[in-house]
């Protein structure tokens, strides 16, 4: 054995579980929704990540200034062509404009797109790492909404490439922590499997009780680097126990929704993003979790997507990015706003318990960590807030922020949504006013 | 300039903590040699600091100052290393600035040397680090003595048939069977327990590996999948004696010769002694000892609690991260026995140390270098280094891109006709394994590294070689073996230097290509990643969009990309970046030969090497690349380096890249060779775990 020396007191091993189990878990649910017990639907948080950027004036309306690149419409928020597929809610969709990221000359902008998107730390603040990257707002604000779910998040992801291309952090926007991803479910027969066939396989709890103890041994014997390292275990196992028991408290209203099983096959990518998207609001609407992330596709990885309905050959829409506009570009950029608009659409389908629908008691962020992905612009990045967080969230309009705002004040705004009072978050400088209804 | 020895987080916590440290030992040297120092200044002078710190002027952030002025304590070793690379390769001074007579350059980069060795830099620390999806499976195949795989995993790309891989041989046979895993479906199919499912594919780090520890995470989802692995492995029904080589030692029922308490103790004390690496802590033992007791105590037959038991333990976080000890000073201690067992055994097989190696830990004697030396010269006569070269090259190569490659069937319709049947007949399945076979020769045949620049053979099956001759579509004979799956390679001698070696081919140069067209500046990234170890760092933020105009017809590949070398912000990393894959413009999108572009305009593929050896032609390239030998060693000796620790490279890990250059050289950089330094080398037998968190100064 290795010589050993006494933990600092700073690091005693009851702290270092209390930091695994304790943070993460044991935070109270809010009072409102306990006190409303069933009745009140509890607000859900979900992100849907474009990468790569959009056309700026297909985006915005107002911007194009080719007549043929222009649409009207009845709703001033949603003029122009690539918004276009949010119109049958129009009225819970609010358009963000003028926001911004930062951007850390460590790594490449595509790499830091979507791992800081949720995050967006200072880099001036300490214990950052080579990015601006931090604990993720999903991971955040799932302590404070995330109730009893058994899942505290859940990541999806629309990504079906096999080619290793790029790293993970090309790949996540859903963080624990610095260079601590969350992974995402990106085979929609896994994913159901996992979500709605679970618990069959359960750790028994003399198991975990085993592995536990090996861990909280192994600890003793680690420097500090590694010890905080193996947290991640700690905080895992934990998480399985809590999830088992929960799962099993809510298996009847599992099997009441009789979600069929999707069939193990190479699906077209619209079909695909339509599976994981129903998976997604199956899980919101069921009570596995009330904090989702949804990675349309990874970032920069120039492998080509087969876009049914766009071209019958793959298109890379990172490469297709930097040449500029191009029709196949722009109904790219279309493809992933009509998916996400097929979501709200069947969320605002969803009756809830008090009549309201699940779109009404949710708050779905669509955006990219990119504005012009030709540039690499991380200023002025397209935005759209849908639902109406429990009628917290105003909508049906558009804000626009003074040039220089923080990515992270939509972030603190939707954290005051859900009742997370946050002193401050990332590199947030208040809450972003015209968010929530006043 | 380079980033190529970026320090990492925990590098940079180490910096706060040793700061003072540091400034003392580096006064202190740099006092003691005082003469190193001017020798530097007046070249610095005249050439550097125009642009790196006078006047406010301070490019790339790289202020050089201090280095005028050594013997301040304001030397930082990792500037100096930027400093040294940028000058030993040629980068810098920049094109536009007067040029560094050749002489001057050797003085400079001898002064920095100088320095850089005199220069205490922060300890490097290697990491706590879960095992990839690829160790799992070896580990428990291992542990067990399962017969076939544990899971079937597209990570070994190259599958031996026919038994070729034979390293105590010492030779690769002129014939071989091999299958494409990734891209035959059927290879996938083998020998291996049903119901057991692996968990996700690690990611890899950007030109890195999936051993990175930093971002080997474990997360809840995660976890599900290895407590369900670790479960579903003994409810697998093929698991019985028949299956599982280990059946005897750990899950037969006792014959009664011993209490059943005393048998499940001693079999325990076997089995998590092997799957933690290290002899198991009374503690431990108690506790697994008292779970299948109770077990068996609850009615589980002898077989089905040790099972269980045996499943625990593998879900266990002693089994599951490669860990070593904690140090107590401020630099790197050696590892103990045992921790330099798994190191070695993860390494070289991917997998927990074997018994002998276990033997010589528990004695105490691996740790003397004679011992190590030896270990890792049996491990490598071992079949199980396929298991390296899997692991390893794929992911060196990067291979693996060639997957999801599409040339144009409009423009190369021999690429995806190439045997009509399946997908394991394009073209692409034949190109991937060439590159990785010639690895593996390079390996089993303990040649020069040099060989992967460039070697007097390839192996290629008959399409492949009658595909990249343009000699038209291969046609198979009906029903014969070139319709299977399975894919005969055969060795062909190499004349000239446009083939042989790694770079050109076919694999390479269709992975790094678009649809329709080549792609230079991927070319030329993935040599400098691969074949230099240098990535370049990411590009500026505000990238000026190309003009859609410069697409236009008309214009070379070559002429287009020159934009960027125009930009201000670009044109250092391009620079250094294009050149390679200029020269490499030879090469078509499917890595044919070729004399003009797709659009028949002529190719210009000459540029200047380390900006000194000027180059015509490709040939010209690589003869100039083989003629700096040792800067590709290092290169590649620091590629096994970072696989081997799972982290990046730091200054501190330079002089044992130095030394297993150094060492290696007289035989002419020998992969088995490099492959035994490296084990030896420094880094590889020391750790440094500091107990307490740096405190923030």
């Amino acid at each position: 054995m290795p010589a050993r020396t006494t933990p600092s007191p700073a690091l005693s091993r009851r702290r270092f579980l209390r930091g695994a189990a304790g943070t993460a878990l044991a935070l109270p649910c809010l009072e409102s929704l306990e006190a409303a017990g069933t009745a009140a639907p509890p607000v859900r948080v979900a992100f849907y990540y474009v990468p790569t950027g959009v056309l700026l004036d297909e985006f915005f309306p107002g911007r194009a200034t080719d007549p043929a690149r222009m649409r009207s419409s009845p709703h001033a928020h949603l003029a122009s062509r690539t918004l276009e597929p949010l119109e049958p809610v129009a009225d819970k969709v609010t358009l963000v404009t003028g926001l911004d990221r930062i951007w850390r000359n460590t790594s490449d902008q595509h790499e830091q797109c979507g791992s800081c998107f949720l995050s967006s730390i200072d880099p001036r603040l300490p214990g950052g790492s080579r990015m601006p990257q931090g604990r993720t707002l999903d991971h955040v604000i799932a302590a404070a909404v995330g109730g009893d779910t058994p899942f505290r998040t859940l990541e999806f992801s629309g990504n079906t490439h096999r080619d290793h291309k790029e790293s993970i952090h090309y790949d996540t926007i859903s963080w624990y922590g610095p260079d601590h991803a969350a992974p995402s479910m990106r085979d929609p027969q896994l994913a159901y499997r996992r979500l709605f066939a679970g618990a069959a396989t359960a750790p028994t709890a003399r198991v975990t009780d085993l592995v536990l103890a090996d861990a909280r041994s192994l600890a003793l014997e680690l420097g500090a680097a590694d010890r905080r390292k193996l947290g991640e275990y700690l905080e895992s196992i934990r998480s399985i126990e809590v999830q088992m028991d929960r799962l099993a408290a809510l298996r009847g209203e599992l099997e009441r929704m009789r979600l069929p099983e999707p069939a193990a096959a190479h699906l077209p990518r619209g079909e695909h993003l339509r599976l994981m998207g129903d998976l997604l609001v199956a899980a919101l609407q069921s009570g596995l979790t009330n904090v989702a992330t949804f990675m349309a596709a990874p970032e920069r990885w120039d492998t080509g997507f087969l876009f049914e309905g766009i071209s019958g050959t793959p298109l890379s829409h990172h490469l297709l990015s930097h040449v500029g506009w191009s029709e196949e570009l722009r109904q790219i950029d279309r493809f992933y706003m009509a998916a996400f608009a097929a979501l709200l659409e069947k969320m605002d389908a969803i009756r809830e318990a008090d009549g309201s629908t699940l779109l009404d008691n949710t708050i779905l962020t669509y955006g990219s960590g990119l504005s012009n992905g030709a540039a690499h612009d991380v200023s002025d990045l397209p935005i759209v807030v849908a639902g109406r967080g429990g009628g917290r969230i105003a909508s049906g309009r558009q804000i626009r922020c003074p040039p220089g705002t923080p990515l992270a004040n939509l972030w603190l705004a939707q954290a005051a949504a859900v009742g997370l009072d946050l002193d401050s978050f990332a590199d947030g400088t208040g809450v972003l006013p015209g968010v929530l209804v006043s | 300039m380079t980033f190529a020895c970026q320090p990492t987080t925990a590098a940079r916590r180490h910096r706060r903590s040793l700061a003072c440290l540091v400034a003392a030992a580096v006064a202190a040297a740099v006092g003691a040699h005082a003469p190193a120092a001017p020798a530097i200044a007046p070249t610095l002078a005249a050439h550097c600091v125009g642009c790196h710190g006078r006047d406010g002027e301070i490019n790339g952030a790289v202020d050089l100052r201090a280095l005028l002025e050594a013997g301040s304590a304001g030397v930082d070793a990792d500037l100096l290393a930027r400093v040294l690379d940028a000058v030993r390769d040629g980068e810098m001074p920049p094109p536009d600035a007067p040029p560094l007579a050749d002489a001057a350059r050797a003085d400079l980069v001898a002064g920095l040397d100088g320095l850089l060795a005199v220069t205490a830099a922060r300890p490097a620390r290697t990491p706590l680090r879960r095992m990839t999806r690829f160790q799992y499976g070896n580990a428990v195949t291992d542990l067990l003595g399962l017969e076939g795989d544990l899971f079937a995993l597209p990570e070994c790309i190259c599958r031996d048939i026919s038994g070729y891989f034979a390293p105590a041989s010492g030779r690769m046979p002129d014939t071989l069977m091999a299958g494409n895993r990734i891209m035959g479906k059927g290879q996938l199919i083998v020998d291996r327990l049903s119901g057991v499912l692996p968990f996700p594919q690690d990611p890899r780090a950007a030109n890195g590996y999936d051993t990175r520890g930093d971002l080997l995470a474990l997360s809840p989802v995660l976890m599900e999948s290895f407590l369900e692995l670790s479960r579903s492995i003994f409810a697998s029904p093929e698991f019985d004696e028949t299956t599982c080589g280990a059946w005897g030692r750990y899950f037969a029922p006792p014959d009664g010769s011993e209490p059943v308490p005393a048998a499940v103790s001693r079999r325990l004390a076997d089995l998590l002694a092997r799957a933690f690496r290290r002899p198991v802590d009374p503690d431990v033992l108690g506790r697994y000892v008292a779970y299948t007791l109770e077990r068996i105590e609850a009615g589980d037959p002898f077989p089905t609690a040790m099972q269980a038991a045996a499943g625990a333990a593998l879900a266990s976080p002693r089994f599951l991260y490669l860990h070593d000890g904690v140090t107590t000073g401020p630099a790197p201690e050696p590892l103990d026995d045992h921790e330099l067992a798994a190191r070695l055994s993860f390494f070289l097989w991917s997998s927990i140390p074997d018994d002998e190696l276990r033997g010589l830990a528990d004695a105490g004697r691996l740790t003397a270098g004679p011992v190590l030396a030896g270990q890792a010269d049996r491990m490598m006569d071992h079949p199980r280094m396929k298991r390296f070269c899997d692991a390893f090259a794929g992911q060196w190569l990067k291979v693996e891109q060639l997957v999801a490659v599409e040339p144009d069937p409009r423009l190369f319709p021999d690429f995806s006709r190439f045997g009509v049947v399946s997908h394991a007949h394009r073209a692409s399945a034949h190109m991937m394994l060439e590159p990785l076979l010639v690895f593996e020769t390079v390996f089993v045949e303990n040649r020069p590294v040099t060989d992967l620049i460039h070697s007097d053979f390839t192996y290629r099956t008959p399409q492949l070689r009658q595909f990249i001759a343009r000699a038209g579509t291969f046609t198979p004979p009906i029903d014969g073996p070139a319709w299977s799956e399975t894919l005969r390679f055969e060795r062909v001698p190499v004349t000239g230097l446009r083939e042989g070696g790694v770079i050109t081919t076919a694999a390479i140069m269709t992975m790094t290509s678009g649809p329709s067209e080549t792609k230079p500046i991927t070319r030329g990234k993935w040599v400098v990643e691969t074949i230099l170890n240098d990535p370049p760092p990411p590009p500026p933020g505000d990238v000026p969009p190309l003009a859609e105009a410069v697409a236009g017809p008309g214009l070379t590949q070559r002429q287009r990309f020159a934009l960027h070398a125009t930009a201000a912000a670009c044109a250092g990393c391009h620079a250094r970046i294009d050149p390679y894959g200029f020269a490499l413009e030879n090469y078509d999108p499917v890595g044919r030969w070729r004399e003009v572009d797709g659009q028949g305009l002529p190719i210009d593929p000459s540029g200047v090497l380390f900006g000194s050896v000027p180059f015509r032609s490709v040939e010209e390239l690589k003869a100039g690349l083989l003629a700096k030998r040792e800067r590709f060693a290092r290169a590649f000796a620091g590629h096994l380096l970072k696989y081997a620790l799972g982290r990046e490279l730091t200054t501190a890990d330079r002089p044992a890249l130095d030394r297993i250059v150094a060492h290696t050289a007289p035989a002419g950089h020998r992969l088995r060779d490099m492959l035994r330094e490296v084990v030896l080398s420094e880094p590889f037998r020391t750790k440094f775990n500091p107990a307490a968190e740096p405190v923030e100064p």
